[in-house]
């Protein structure tokens, strides 16, 4: 039956593993036909979720919804209408990806087009190599080939671009806008800013289980980020009274580094105007939009969560 | 349970299983290796024949009959050794585990021993031995039987007890056509316990079973296909087994409708143990350790290589609680025996263990926390 409501909703999950709170009690809504990223650092709990809401685990308290129907009740019906991509996916390593691609075709007793899946996912010239012959970028777009098996309604990537070089990532990137244009309702992990903010509709933030903010990219930069900034190097020190006295509020970085918040184009022009205009040297410039990374570090300012943020 | 499921999983386990060479043979070649190296040294237990080295330091007549009365069995080839040598050392330094020492007065005792004040004296042999060697206890038995028997026909009367063979069997069987049936049971339950536990770690640690849980594959189907799997592996190892006994050692056992109905409940009851014990080997490390602590027990303890009748009592009423027992048991009784009565009881055994640790090992089969 077609779905007419939103793909998920999840309403006060709550997810345990012994005494440790995995999630804790969180709230969404995935709209149909959506890119939902589902943005954290690692161990933040977007993993354990995504595998509440993919019927592998069990929720301690809370429903989850998948088109309709609770996942705790119905996951026969609930399997056969989402695709998934595991964290770290792995296959048979025998297995050729041809092989590999008709085999989830006949678990799902379904007649995909393995041709047609394995050109979506650029996979075409490796169709006759097993899995464990194939780089690491190559096997997460067998993994999500596999998740199209069946034609799902719903994509689940969890971390799909995790430990992959940047071309590899790259490519998986116009895999997934592939989906986006074929209107499938993508439901995606990561911890790469610039994957949710190139890709996602709409970005939960999480931290120690818990979402701390969710909206579009743009507008959780725009609400959360500080402003665009303009970063003038190797100035003289009396450059900060002249761009005070423009009305701007330029921050002194270092002996000879200025960082100035500004809000329009038209104010990089006047300062430059009157920097050239008192006769001062400038090394370099540098302007910085505020990103969704920004918003990201500041949401989720623990000092255990940043030290994860860094090292991710 | 979706016949379609079964058969795609079936697919790619004898894809993996046919291109992973080394499973293969270890599968089919390690069975049949043991069949050739056994057979070859138990095929023919009449002609056992060893060597005996002899002092003859007597060099006479009454020596030389008693050479010749050594030899005559079939058990013994004689091996002269030098006169002038210290018999014990000479045992030491050529490894020899039985030396027999002819005295120089050999020939004087034994005429003696008819007339004269020493008549009825038995003449002394000596012989030098290594008591660590395992061989050695044989040999001195044959050597008894022999010696006893020269003295039995010394005394010219004849031999008041014979012994008269009646075989419960209406062919005559060698070692091997008992070994044979063993080694099919061992080499089912070695790749059913093995290959599950092993497949099962591998999975889990890769993650394979994660990815599995999101689609529409069951439980059941999951076992059912392990033991279809299992079962094509079974029949196969076991024809080659046949194959290489008769072809090789003439083997021929009876090979009648219990054969089949044997490999069906072995294979379940040890695809079950399987995954019953799946919980205990999450790695593939820890799956060799799990399955060898269960294995080696097995093999050893249940009749597979040597009968159950010569172990210790206590070991002998653990034997009878091990499945591998019963399957061993089932399969002489069918094929060696022809015992329907044996072999139903057996068989009946084996079924209802294998019923048990099926039931439970779908219980235990976890792939994720909704199942």
């Amino acid at each position: 039956m077609p779905n007419t409501g939103p793909a998920i909703v999840v309403d006060k999950l709550c997810k345990y593993y012994g005494a440790n709170k995995a999630v804790d009690n969180i709230s969404f809504t995935v709209k149909s036909g959506e890119v939902f990223a589902f943005l954290g650092p690692n161990g933040a709990g977007k993993s354990t979720t995504a595998e509440v809401i993919e019927t592998i685990r069990v929720p301690t308290s809370g429903t989850v919804t998948v088109l309709g129907m609770d996942v705790t009740k119905h996951k026969a019906k609930v399997v056969r209408r989402i695709g998934v991509l595991p964290q770290n996916f792995s296959s048979f390593d025998r297995i050729t990806v041809r092989e590999s691609l008709q085999y989830f075709a006949r678990v799902f007793g379904c007649r995909a087009d393995v041709d047609a899946l394995m050109d979506l996912t650029d996979l075409r010239h490796k169709s006759g190599a097993p899995f464990n012959t194939l780089s690491g970028g190559l096997k997460q777009r067998l993994g999500i080939a596999i998740a199209l098996v069946s034609d799902p309604e719903i994509v689940f990537l969890d971390e799909p671009t995790t430990g992959l070089d940047p071309h590899a990532r790259h490519q998986i990137w116009d895999v997934l806008r592939g989906l986006k244009a074929r209107g499938k309702t993508v439901f995606l992990t990561t911890h790469y800013m610039e994957e949710a903010e190139l890709l996602a509709d709409t970005v939960a933030i999480i931290a120690s289980g818990r979402i701390v903010a969710m909206d579009s990219p743009a507008k959780l930069t725009e609400e959360h980020a500080e402003q665009t900034r303009l970063t003038l190097t190797s100035i003289d020190a009396t450059a900060v009274g002249l761009i005070r006295s423009l009305g701007f509020s330029p921050i002194p970085k270092g002996n000879d580094s200025l960082s100035v918040p500004i809000k329009t184009p038209d104010d990089v022009r006047r300062i430059l105007a009157e920097i050239e205009r008192a006769g001062l040297a400038l090394g370099g410039l540098d302007v910085r939009k505020p990103n969704l990374e920004e918003v990201f570090l500041k949401l989720t300012k623990t000092p255990a969560v940043s030290a994860q943020v860094r090292a991710a | 349970m979706s016949p379609r499921i079964i058969a795609a999983n079936l697919g790619v386990r004898l894809k993996s299983f046919y291109r992973e060479r080394s499973a293969m043979f270890f599968t089919f070649a390690f069975p049949v290796i043991l069949v050739l190296v056994f057979g070859t040294i138990f095929t023919k237990p009449e002609h056992l024949n060893f060597d005996l080295p002899v002092q003859d330091n007597s060099r006479s007549e009454a020596s030389s009959r008693l050479l010749e009365a050594l030899a005559a069995g079939d058990a013994f080839t004689v091996k002269p050794v030098p006169v002038a040598v210290d018999a014990t050392q000479y045992a030491k330094e050529h490894k020899l585990n039985l030396l027999l020492v002819i005295p120089k007065n050999f020939e004087v005792l034994q005429k003696q021993r008819v007339v004269g004040p020493h008549a009825g004296v038995p003449v002394p042999l000596d012989y030098v031995y290594d008591p660590s060697s395992t061989a050695v206890e044989t040999k001195i038995q044959l050597l008894h039987a022999i010696v006893a028997a020269a003295n039995q026909k010394a005394t010219g009367s004849p031999p008041a007890i014979t012994l008269n063979a009646v075989s419960i069997l209406s062919e005559r069987y060698r070692f091997i056509e008992f070994f044979v049936p063993g080694i099919i049971a061992m080499a089912i339950m070695t790749s059913c316990l093995s290959s599950v536990l092993n497949m099962n770690a591998e999975l889990l640690q890769k993650g394979i079973l994660r990815k599995l849980a999101t689609t529409p594959i069951t439980r059941a189907d999951w076992l059912a296909s392990s033991i279809v799997y299992q079962l094509i592996l079974a029949v196969v190892s076991t024809a080659a087994i046949l194959l290489v006994s008769y072809f090789v050692f003439d083997v021929r056992l009876h090979i009648g409708i219990w054969l089949p109905l044997i490999l069906v409940v072995e294979v379940v009851a040890f695809t079950g143990i399987g995954m019953l014990l799946t919980p205990f080997a999450r790695e593939a490390e820890s799956a060799s350790a799990v399955a060898n602590a269960f294995l080696f027990p097995m093999m050893f303890l249940s009749g597979t290589f040597f009968p159950v009748e010569m172990m210790p009592a206590f070991l002998q009423t653990f034997a009878k609680l091990l499945p591998l027992y019963y399957v061993n048991e089932a399969l002489r009784s069918a094929m060696i025996f022809v015992d329907d009565a044996a072999t139903l009881r057996s068989v009946g055994v084996t079924a209802a263990f294998a019923a048990v640790v099926f039931v439970a090992g779908t219980f235990r089969t976890r792939w994720d926390e909704s199942t």
